[in-house]
Formats: C-alpha cells, sequence, structure tokens
C-alpha cells in the first residue's frame, strides 16, 4: 500500500516532469529540484549554491523583481528554497488556479535569470545570506560546533568539507560573472526535474509544462568532478571549542556509508536504538537513569557522497565531559558487540515506518519525495525501495553496520561554557 | 539561445480562488461528557488525536508559574500498569507519538499514530489521563530536567526575548506575564502534591474537547473511545480570578548580550482576545503588516535594507487579551535603524493606509491559510482542536472565512487605526549593549532600561 502513484516523462531538452494528483484539497505544489548543491563549489568558492537560491527570487526577465512574490501572494500561494550540499529545491504552494503562474515563474527564471541580475540585487542578497549565518549558527547556542563537524572530518578538498551557509570571505568575493557563470553551468533543464502536485488533471499539467518549460534549449547536463574517494579520518580528532552556552556538550562523528548504500538503513535504526526518544539506550543511561546528561541524541546524517553518524550529549550542572563520554562509550561499545534486541528493532522498525506515513499525509513533502527518489535513485517510484531497507535490516545487520562505523577513527568535538560575564 | 515564445511574455490570466470547504465534523458526547469530534481524511493510514484540557499556563498561581506545564509533561512518566520507560516502550512498538505540554489558555494531550494501531496508542493515553502514577522519583527527574532547561533559556536570545517582552508587557501579576515553564525561584515553590492536585482539579472530561481525525475504523468508534476513556470523572472546575489591567512599562529594554553579532529586536503593545470580532480583520492586517514574505515590514527590513534574514509581525489572541508583536534578528551594527524603519512601518499603516492590492492579497493569503491548516491530519487536529479549546462552533472555519470575505479595506484601515501604534509600543532588544545603545539614543529615543535574561530589572 505505501506508493505514491505519479506519472513521468522526459521533455525534449530534458527536463524530467513528475505529475501526481490529489484532489483532497483545492491546492496544488510544484517542486522543482536542481541537481547541484554545496558539494559543486570550489574551495574558495564556497556558499555560492546557497547564495544562487537567494538570487533566484531577485527577478527574471518578464516577472521583474518583486514580482515572483508578489504575484503569488497576491493570490495566497507562497514559496520558499533549500539548499543542501547535494541539491537546491524550490517549491511554491497555493491554490489551483495558481499553477500556471507557478510554472510560468519557474520557467522564466530558469530561461533568463543570467541575462537580468544586477551588482546591486546581488549585494543585496549578500547582506541578507550573512545574517541568515549569523542566526542559524553564530548567535544560536552550539551552532558553531555544526560548522566545525564537517571542517574536521573532511579533508580541504572534500566537497563536504565546507557548509552550504559558506563563509562570509567567499560570500563577499562573489561577483555578477560567478554568478552567470554558476547558473548556466548547473541551472539546466537536464539538470532538473519538475514535480507538480495537488489538484490537477494531469494532461492538462502537461501541456502547461509543456507550454513553459518546453520550448527551451536542450543542454548537456553539466560535468561534475569525479567522486571523491571515501573519506577517512587517519587517526581520532580531538576539538575544543567555546561557546556562549550554559553546560558543555559532546559531540561524536564517524564516516559511515552514504545515502542508500549497504548499512545506511541499518545505521538509522541503530540511531534510533541508542537516542530515539525516552526508551532508547543513552537516554535511558544517561539521562534518565544516572541523570548526568540533560539531552542526548544521534543521528546517521545520510548524504549522497558520504554519511556522518552523530551522537551527541549535554552535561547536565555538576557534571563534565569525561564521565558523559565514558557512559556514551559504554553504551556505543555494547550496542558494537550486541546488537539491538528484537523488541528495540521492532521499535525502531515501527517508528521509522510511522515517520514515513506521517511524511506521505502532506501534499509538499510526497511531491518533494518524488524528486527525492528521483535524484538519488534514479526513478521516483523509491518509496517501497526505501522502506524495503528498513523491513529487511535484522538484529545482525544492525549490529554489523554499527561495529564497521565504530572500527573507524573519530572525532570529539568538546563545546564548553565561553567564560564571561553576563 | 531559442526566442522565448509569446507565452512567456506575460503573466499568465488566473481563474477565480477556489472555494474554502472544510471537512466535514461529526460530534459525540461520551458518557463521561466528553466532547468528541471525528473528520475523516484518508490521504495517509495515519490518525492524529488532539485532546485540549481548557486550563493551562494562565492558570498557575503566580507563585506557581510553571504547574500546569510540569503536570503534564508528569502524565506520562508512568501510568496504569507501565512505568515511565515500558510506556515508552510501548508507544514506539505501536510507531504512536504520544505528546503532553501546556500553552496560556490550554494543556494537551496528542496522539498520532499508524491506522492499524490507533485505538491501543488511544487506550495508553487513556492510562495517561486517568491513572498517572506521578511517583516521587520519576518527579525529581523531570524537576531537575526543568531547571537546567530553564536556565540553559538565557543560551537563546530568541526566548530571552519573549520571556522579557511578556514579563514587561503583561506585568508579573498577570498570567500572561510569566513564562508556560516558570521561573526559576517559581519551579522551587512546586512539590509533586500540587501536580496531584493541578491534574484532579483540572484535567477533567467536563473540561475537555477531544478531536480525532485521518484515517480512523469508524466502526464501533464509540465504543472503542468508551473503552479508552470511559474511565474518567468528571468534577466542578473553578474559574480563575480575572487578570489585572495593563501596567506601565519603559518605551526601551535592553537585556545585554555581550558582543552579539545580531540584536533580536522585538516591538510589543495590547492585542485583543480570541473571542474578538476583529480577529479576521486583524489576521488579514497583519498579512500586510508583517504575515507574509512580501508584507511591509519584510519587505522593508529584509529585501530593501538587508537588515534581517527576516522580519514579521503577529497577533496572540488569546482568552484573555493577548498581544501584538513586531520581530526581526538583525545585523548589531544595524540595530538602531531597523527600530527607526520598524517604528516607521508601524506609524506607516496609518499614514500610507492599506490599498486595494494589499486587500485583495491579504484576503487570498487568509483564505488559503486556513485550506492549508486543513490538508493535514495534525492541520485538521490542530484546527478543531483551537475550536474546542475556545468554546467555539464547530463551523468556525466557514464563519472565519465568511467573515474574510466580508472585510473590506476600509475595515482594515480603521483596525490599522485602533490597533498600532507605534508610540504605545515598547522596544525590546537583546544584543550588545555598548555598541547599540549610542545609536538609539541619536534615535530619540529615551535611556534603556536594562534587564536580565528573566526580565528582572538591573540597576
Amino acid at each position: 500500500m505505501l506508493k505514491i502513484e505519479f506519472e513521468t516523462h522526459t521533455l525534449a531538452n530534458g527536463l524530467q516532469v513528475i505529475l501526481h494528483t490529489d484532489r483532497s484539497s483545492p491546492l496544488v505544489a510544484v517542486d522543482l529540484w536542481y541537481h547541484v548543491g554545496s558539494k559543486d563549489e570550489s574551495p574558495g568558492r564556497t556558499g555560492f549554491a546557497h547564495l544562487f537560491e537567494h538570487l533566484m527570487f531577485m527577478g527574471s526577465r518578464h516577472a521583474p523583481y518583486p514580482a515572483f512574490d508578489a504575484i503569488m501572494e497576491s493570490w495566497g500561494g507562497h514559496n520558499n528554497g533549500t539548499t543542501s550540499n547535494d541539491r537546491t529545491n524550490y517549491y511554491e504552494i497555493g491554490p489551483r488556479n495558481l499553477l500556471e503562474t507557478f510554472l510560468w515563474l519557474e520557467a522564466d527564471r530558469l530561461a533568463t535569470l543570467s541575462d537580468v541580475i544586477t551588482k546591486e540585487e546581488l549585494e543585496k542578497q549578500l547582506k541578507v545570506v550573512q545574517n541568515e549565518r549569523r542566526q542559524s549558527y553564530e548567535n544560536r547556542p552550539y551552532g558553531r560546533a555544526e560548522l566545525a563537524i564537517p571542517e574536521a572530518m573532511y579533508p580541504p578538498d572534500h566537497p563536504y568539507h565546507w557548509p552550504t551557509i559558506g563563509s562570509h570571505e567567499d560570500l563577499e568575493a562573489a561577483t555578477v560573472d560567478d554568478v552567470r557563470a554558476f547558473f548556466d553551468r548547473f541551472y539546466r533543464p537536464s539538470n532538473a526535474t519538475l514535480v507538480v502536485a495537488g489538484d490537477l488533471d494531469p494532461a492538462q499539467a502537461k501541456a502547461l509544462v509543456d507550454r513553459y518549460f518546453g520550448w527551451q534549449p536542450k543542454r548537456e547536463p553539466p560535468t561534475r568532478a569525479p567522486r571523491p574517494a571515501e573519506p577517512r579520518l587517519a587517526a581520532d580528532v580531538e576539538l575544543t571549542m567555546t561557546d556562549r552556552v550554559q553546560l558543555p556538550r559532546l559531540r561524536l562523528g564517524w564516516h559511515t556509508p552514504a545515502l542508500f548504500a549497504p548499512g545506511d538503513a541499518d545505521l538509522d535504526l541503530a540511531a534510533h536504538v541508542l537516542g530515539g526518544g525516552k526508551s532508547s539506550r543513552l537516554y535511558r543511561a544517561l539521562v534518565f537513569e544516572r541523570r548526568i546528561a540533560q539531552d542526548v541524541f544521534a543521528y546517521q546524517g545520510s548524504q549522497m557522497l558520504a554519511s556522518v553518524f552523530h551522537v551527541g550529549a549535554t552535561a547536565k550542572p555538576g557534571h563534565d565531559l569525561d564521565e558523559i563520554g565514558a557512559a556514551v562509550d559504554a553504551e556505543l561499545a555494547r550496542l558494537a558487540s550486541e546488537g539491538p534486541t528484537e523488541a528495540e528493532l521492532a521499535r525502531a522498525r515501527n517508528t521509522h515506518l510511522a515517520d514515513f506515513y506521517r511524511s506521505l499525509d502532506h501534499l509538499q513533502t510526497r511531491a518533494d519525495l518524488l524528486n527525492h527518489y528521483q535524484y538519488l535513485l534514479g526513478d521516483p517510484d523509491g518509496v517501497g525501495r526505501d522502506v524495503a531497507r528498513y523491513a529487511d535490516a535484522t538484529r545482525a545487520s544492525v549490529r554489523d553496520a554499527f561495529a564497521r562505523a565504530l572500527s573507524a577513527k573519530r572525532l570529539a568535538l568538546r563545546t564548553l561554557p565561553e567564560a564571561v560575564a553576563s | 539561445m531559442s526566442a522565448a515564445p509569446k507565452a512567456m511574455t506575460a503573466a499568465p490570466s488566473v481563474g477565480p480562488l477556489p472555494s474554502v470547504a472544510p471537512p466535514t465534523a461529526e460530534r459525540m458526547t461520551l458518557s463521561t461528557g466528553l466532547e468528541v469530534v471525528t473528520v475523516r481524511r484518508e490521504v495517509a493510514p495515519i490518525v492524529s488525536a488532539a485532546l485540549m484540557i481548557r486550563s493551562g499556563a494562565g492558570d498557575d498561581p503566580p507563585e506557581q508559574s510553571g504547574l500546569a506545564s510540569l503536570t503534564a509533561e508528569m502524565l506520562d512518566e508512568g501510568a496504569g500498569a507501565r512505568d515511565a520507560l515500558a510506556l515508552a516502550d510501548e508507544l514506539e512498538r505501536l510507531g504512536a507519538d504520544l505528546w503532553l505540554g501546556s500553552g496560556r489558555d490550554g494543556s494537551q494531550l496528542s496522539v498520532q499514530a499508524p491506522s492499524a494501531t490507533f485505538f491501543e496508542a488511544l487506550a495508553i493515553a487513556g492510562d495517561v489521563l486517568c491513572r498517572p502514577r506521578l511517583t516521587d522519583g520519576d518527579w525529581q527527574r523531570v524537576l531537575a530536567d526543568r531547571k537546567t532547561s530553564n536556565a540553559q533559556r538565557r543560551d537563546q536570545p530568541e526566548a530571552v526575548v519573549s520571556v522579557v517582552s511578556d514579563r514587561l508587557l503583561f506585568g508579573a501579576a498577570h498570567p500572561y506575564g510569566r513564562p508556560v515553564e516558570g521561573f526559576a525561584h517559581t519551579i522551587e515553590n512546586l512539590s509533586l502534591d500540587d501536580v496531584r492536585a493541578f491534574h484532579q482539579a483540572h484535567w477533567r472530561p467536563n473540561q475537555a474537547f477531544l478531536v480525532v481525525a485521518g484515517a480512523f475504523d469508524g466502526g464501533n468508534l464509540r465504543a472503542r473511545l468508551e473503552a479508552a476513556l470511559g474511565d474518567w470523572t468528571a468534577a466542578p472546575v473553578s474559574q480563575t480570578a480575572a487578570p489585572p489591567p495593563w501596567p506601565e512599562r519603559p518605551r526601551l529594554c535592553i537585556v545585554d548580550r555581550p558582543g552579539a553579532p545580531q540584536s533580536i529586536v522585538r516591538l510589543v503593545a495590547p492585542g485583543t482576545d480570541r473571542l474578538s470580532p476583529d480577529r479576521p480583520g486583524l489576521a488579514m492586517l497583519n498579512a500586510i503588516l508583517g504575515g507574509s514574505f512580501t508584507s511591509r515590514l519584510n519587505f522593508n527590513l529584509r529585501e530593501k535594507n538587508g537588515f534581517t534574514y527576516g522580519a514579521s509581525s503577529s497577533f496572540a489572541f488569546l482568552r484573555r487579551p493577548g498581544s501584538f508583536a513586531a520581530r526581526a534578528a538583525v545585523f548589531a551594527e544595524s540595530t538602531a535603524p531597523a527600530v527607526r524603519e520598524m517604528l516607521g512601518e508601524l506609524a506607516g499603516l496609518r499614514e500610507r493606509p492599506v490599498t486595494a492590492e494589499e486587500h485583495a492579497k491579504a484576503r487570498a493569503t487568509l483564505l488559503m491559510r486556513v485550506a492549508e491548516g486543513l490538508a493535514t491530519t495534525g492541520g485538521i487536529a490542530a484546527s478543531f482542536g483551537d475550536i474546542g479549546l475556545y468554546g467555539l462552533s464547530l463551523d468556525e472555519p466557514l464563519r472565519f472565512v465568511a467573515a474574510l470575505e466580508r472585510t473590506t479595506a476600509d475595515d482594515l484601515r480603521a483596525l490599522a487605526a485602533r490597533y498600532v501604534d507605534p508610540e504605545a509600543a515598547s522596544i525590546v532588544i537583546v544584543g550588545d549593549r555598548a555598541s547599540i545603545e549610542p545609536p538609539l539614543r541619536d534615535l530619540g529615543l529615551p535611556p534603556p532600561v536594562i534587564y536580565d535574561a528573566e526580565g528582572e530589572r538591573l540597576p
């Protein structure tokens, strides 16, 4: 029963189109993925994919700034974009009468943005992005640790070494020519997939997509840097930083298999056994029983080229990170040697499946999943295959994947409270 | 590149907005007196239930601020035949999420579960409601966690600005003037007996309202609900005393965060209550001022000036009159100009009255927000939960839509004159005092009053 119904076709210019009908409400969602993320940047030119996402709202030839937002909001639609290491997505949600407008706006900026972008617009969005960096990382408790972890785990030439938000220096150095070159290289119909979902007639939606995107010329997909070597740490890395926080926090990280690679789903389940709620092992041991930690978490940070398995714990007042570290290590070692119990595995699986059902309830999330599977698996129909990875996991497969992960060298990052008068 | 076809050169025509058709809600009353509303949605195999209790942090005695939320949090620390961990284990086995918490006006128990296990999960919720264990060991742990998480608030400038703004606007004697999670000194006053008493007094079926939304099995629904929740007894609930009037408050307040790269700016002023007939119009007015991307505040501070990643505004419509707030996190060095522009946009609602285009946008925005809010099972549960919490009629979504349809641009101009007054707003800033204070003085603002992160005035 787990399936998202869709139909798909590819335009002559290479744009893949996926249509999904849901008439349960009078809404439509357009979800457009460009297969470019911060992994496609170069050292010294970081933050570009994300800065570019901001520029996509600065007007195109037939919809000059601020028409993109103004037109759709005048009809009750809204939109946003997100950039990750691996991809950039843009989406619009609104009443069904806006479908044609959404497609026109997306098509016009794909066709013409590079011709109309100006230095003033670039500089304005630069400031917005610099504020975003401060708000999301620099002025947020433990936020700077999030920037430090990939930097410490990946070597300088690995595309996951730098954060999606980029560095202030690189952002400052961006020019309009850089922007045009980036756009011309990656924003091509053949490097994108378009999901149109909601209260629509598929034949009509197909005709509209063709009207606005079909005329755009075919260009070959961009050439890519070769896939980098599997990252590995040559030795354990110990880092200490300070932040404006009350309590010290320990972060641990290990390199693990990429998204959808063998072991990835097992590590998702292992993370749940360790840190997924009150009955998880780390929570039970550190928060519930010994009461030495204020919070704990664990997750498999799955990405396209490589993943990191993360563990974190924040010490309660009166406890230090040596004590926390020893308690965490004991639980990790036990899971690596014994694996989960049958009941733990069942709980992790059921929770994962329930989360999946939840994501299917929301129109735009469903649209995004179709794009996700198309990008990662080359087929929008990935739900069944994805869910099967979890259903097929066994106590032994989870134990083995986790033991393998833990056998690699690791990062240990300590965030300590700044000694400031406040 | 091929020439763009004619279709590209102008915006497509847009047909009429679809009408908003809220889903059908069915009502029943269980033997305990509990009112239940059910709404079917069969897009995904999940069910969301929201049980609303019409008592929340607003009913905390002043020196026991935090009591309602700690009571909610304690209820699933073991109930019926299961201790805290066994209960969590069983919910996970069912793939169910159970969430308990309190807001200003109410407390809530929510369950979301796959259709196949929903009624088993609801039976556990019944244990939690009617048979919580409330043991001393669990209490000591939950209380210690709360003390620590409250202390961690000072790490989060957005949390600090909320605590300080509410305390200034409503006053410490008003229940909305205290954080839902309590202050350090009020948490110290609480005992497990207080939790037991709050549970006994307020968590009663006659004080509650249940929404079940999603792909639930409709067969024997009443019998299944009775089995899960039937063992619950009604009791009279006393009303909390009326709150004091709005206090005097300073114009400019700073919480010092030395070296902070951003200032968190909030302008706060009195708003109105949930049942006010002005609510639909104010929601529209807010969409124009700061409740959408193209709103005046966001357009000015983010798009025109690049001061911020985003500026917004909101009205909190509560049982008693709530707040109006405009907010932005801005470059530290842009603090004074950002405050000037925010005050200017508040004044601008009178000086540059709402246009016909803005009115049309606000209408469409709010109509589609209703439609989107009702387009997930969680959204349906939340929308109808709100109806139950405030004692509204089940056709409230349609009434709200009708009110939006009949609110004119002139109505919005009149509301702006009555509700948005830059001179009445207090400006609360969490930021680097040394660098932001002199430029703020240059705006002609009075000297700031300085507070700590809990809203205590400093010398």
